[in-house]
């Protein structure tokens, strides 16, 4: 067994899931949805054995460059997702955040990425790597899912379902919100002051990380003092996972700095 | 005062400073920070001038972002006090009594008939409430009794928490602004500086640079002695992510360099007419050796540039301090007279020529070359550092309090009527609803299924 013949294994799982869960979302049968499930904590636990062969062969973290940290988002993801279905059982939202997890495996496999474990330059040599990685992305998993169930609470109609979908948006950003501000920015801190002296170098995935947490801040502030629910919490939601999104992929391609790395 | 207390105890002030503040900050990841002028106008033109007197070029350095963080603390601050002292007064006086009617409106709720006098059912109540890990208050006015129950008060205070938590940290961030400082040390091998506030020094013993097997840069390492009055103190190793803390001062593996001052180059002499003619010299810039021929020649090593490059008026200069392109200018001397003389290069041996004509039977090559490598220290003193970890702390407990620690609440108005007690439950949840509403009705459950 290789670490890409497991990786390969869980895309397809993740694709049949996704496939049975758009079965589940066009026959109604919950069985469907069911098998839908198994195979995602199947695709799971495949990936996870592909991450760690990863980490045993290349003897470092297996989220050092694009292709690496992208398959590891895309296990956070499908984890996110075991989760939040065992505590909300809410099958609505399997087939699209399935999706999600096979497009970053897609995305990781394209020619673009190099794949090759490289050995790590020194600045990546903590064990802080493990800590500011695993727990911002995992973080930004679970604001994949309010994504996604944002998104379909604005497309819904029936009242029921949108009541839950936006309670578990709630629920995925006061999961996601509290993880991303510990590996974001408090571990992203500790580090930057243990590698670089400074704790705070105004770097713009430093400035992007900080903007993704105003926007969240914004959407608890809204919701919880104000009372917004629904449609304007929906959009908050939404406007926060894509600067989650740019401040894990754009500011690479985009924008220049300390974080030149993934 | 009062209006200057209501202005920023708004909710809706923060949020407006949240937008401003997001905004601000996306402008300054668009707009290149730190340049100079002519590269701005380069960019954009007539509007530079306009971006540099507003500070959009230092943007988060600039007097209005950080006023506009000072805004944004002000506000957290007095949001925070004007909304504790209810909260306090909610934790340590609520209000028991309560009455069936207010009960009965509540999102969660119960009636449950018990057979038994109040005094009797009060009591059971009571047990029902403790057992699900309920604090139980108690008052009784007229024939009625309130039972006020309450789990995990501390989650009420958790924005307080993360609140005070962001407040050390702008307060760390401005004791880092004003009592920080910073500053590079290069040092080569075997040499000492004072530190800072010169109350001790720091040499630099060694420094090494370790490759992976494919050549790339496995780690810089700094091996340093701490002396005080000249006397040594201590040994340690600075690497990348391991920085030396001494006193308050903290020294960080940064960069490197070399001390080109230190150079030694080994030069080869062949022999075109001679196969078997091979000496091997190791000498600094500006030393000499016999060639070993007949004539008494000797060489000598005129120059050394780490990075040759051909610059103004076709001179040899070095393009930077890092051995990119090593070359050394090798000469023939005899009787005090140049007889030959080349550039040799260590990355292109094929390409040194001696001019001259007794060098037309010579070839040298630049064999190897060394030179004492410099480290380049930073060293920083941040006395704000240790605010930002306890805001840290504080922010993370508080969302832990915030999110995870929910504060329930169930109540109850007893009534005795004709032999039998009337139980009326209401519970309240500003969090985890959900699990709250299956532990009230367990609770209600147990009530009313008691003997």
């Amino acid at each position: 067994m290789t670490e890409s013949t497991l990786f390969t294994a869980a895309m397809i799982l993740y694709f049949l899931a996704a496939l049975l869960y758009f079965a589940f979302l066009f026959g109604r049968k919950d069985k469907s949805a069911k098998a839908g499930f198994v195979l995602a904590v199947a695709g799971l636990i495949v990936h996870s054995g592909a991450l760690i062969l990863r980490t045993v062969e290349s003897g470092h973290a297996p989220f050092t460059n694009m292709y690496e940290s992208l398959s590891f988002l895309s296990w956070a993801t499908a984890l996110a997702f075991v989760l939040i279905h065992l505590r909300f059982s809410i099958p609505r939202i399997g087939p699209y955040l399935m999706l999600i997890a096979v497009a970053l495996m897609a995305l990781a496999s394209s020619p673009l990425m190099p794949k090759e474990a490289t050995p790590l330059v020194p600045a990546l040599q903590s064990y802080w790597l493990w800590l500011h990685v695993s727990v911002t992305l995992l973080g930004e998993a679970f604001f994949a899912v309010a994504f996604i169930t944002s998104l379909m609470y604005l497309a819904a109609r029936d009242p029921v379902k949108k009541d839950k979908l936006d309670s578990v948006s709630y629920r995925a950003i006061a999961v996601g919100f509290p993880l991303f501000t510990l590996g974001g920015l408090v571990f992203g801190m500790v580090w930057a002051q243990k590698a670089w002296g400074t704790y705070w170098s105004w770097d713009p995935k430093e400035v992007w990380s900080l903007i993704t947490w105003l926007v969240f801040a914004l959407y608890l502030h809204t919701r919880i003092v104000m009372g917004w629910k629904g449609k304007r919490s929906a959009w908050i939601a939404i406007l926060g996972f894509l600067a989650a999104l740019f401040t894990y992929f754009g500011v690479n391609y985009l924008l220049s700095g300390l974080h030149s790395y993934a | 005062m009062k209006s200057f207390i209501r202005f920023f105890s708004s909710v809706k002030l923060a949020i407006t400073l949240l937008i401003i503040l997001a905004v601000a900050s996306i402008l300054g990841t668009l707009i290149p920070q730190g340049r100079s002028a002519e590269e701005y106008a380069a960019r954009y033109g007539g509007l530079a001038g306009v971006l540099i007197r507003l500070q959009f070029t230092v943007l988060y350095h600039s007097f209005w972002y950080i006023a506009l963080l000072g805004l944004f603390g002000l506000n957290i601050l007095v949001c925070t006090l004007a909304r504790l002292s209810s909260k306090l007064r909610r934790a340590r006086r609520p209000h028991v009594a309560a009455d069936p009617k207010s009960l009965a409106a509540s999102k969660v709720k119960d009636r449950i008939k018990r057979p038994g006098p109040l005094s009797s059912v009060r009591p059971e109540t009571e047990k029902a409430f403790r057992a699900a890990g309920y604090k139980v208050r108690l008052t009784a006015e007229g024939g009625r009794a309130s039972l006020f129950g309450r789990k995990r008060i501390a989650g009420i205070f958790g924005s307080d928490v993360v609140h005070l938590g962001l407040l050390v940290i702008l307060g760390g961030a401005i004791i880092s602004g004003f009592g920080g400082f910073k500053t590079q040390l290069p040092l080569k091998e075997g040499e000492t500086a004072p530190s800072p506030d010169g109350s001790f020094e720091i040499r630099l013993d060694k420094f090494t640079t370790e490759l992976y097997a494919d050549g790339n840069i496995k780690d810089w390492k700094s091996a340093v002695t701490i002396l005080e009055n000249g006397a040594p103190l201590r040994t340690a190793s600075i690497e990348v992510n391991h920085p030396l803390s001494h006193q308050d001062f903290n020294f960080y593996q940064m960069s490197y360099g070399f001390d080109w001052t230190t150079t030694t180059v080994e030069v080869w002499a062949k022999k075109k007419s001679d196969p078997a003619f091979l000496k091997k010299f190791v000498l600094k810039p500006g030393e000499r050796a016999a060639l070993g021929d007949a004539e008494g020649t000797e060489i000598f090593i005129r120059r050394f540039l780490p990075d040759f490059v051909l610059g103004e008026g076709n001179l040899p200069e070095t393009r930077s301090f890092q051995p990119n392109n090593p070359a050394a200018l090798v000469e023939g001397v005899r009787g005090g007279q140049r007889v030959f003389d080349g550039w040799i290069f260590a990355n292109y041996p094929d390409f040194a020529q001696m001019h001259g004509a007794e060098g037309a039977d010579l070839s040298f090559e630049l064999k190897k070359y060394s030179a004492g490598q410099t480290s380049i220290l930073e060293v920083t003193r941040d006395p704000g550092v240790p605010w930002i970890w306890l805001g840290c702390l504080l922010v993370m407990g508080g969302l832990g309090l915030a999110f995870y620690w929910p504060t329930w609440e169930i109540r109850a108005v007893l009534e005795e009527s004709q032999g039998k007690t009337e139980i009326v439950l209401g519970g309240h949840a500003a969090k985890s609803r959900d699990r709250f509403d299956k532990e009230f009705a367990a609770v209600a459950a147990a009530l009313r299924s008691k003997p």
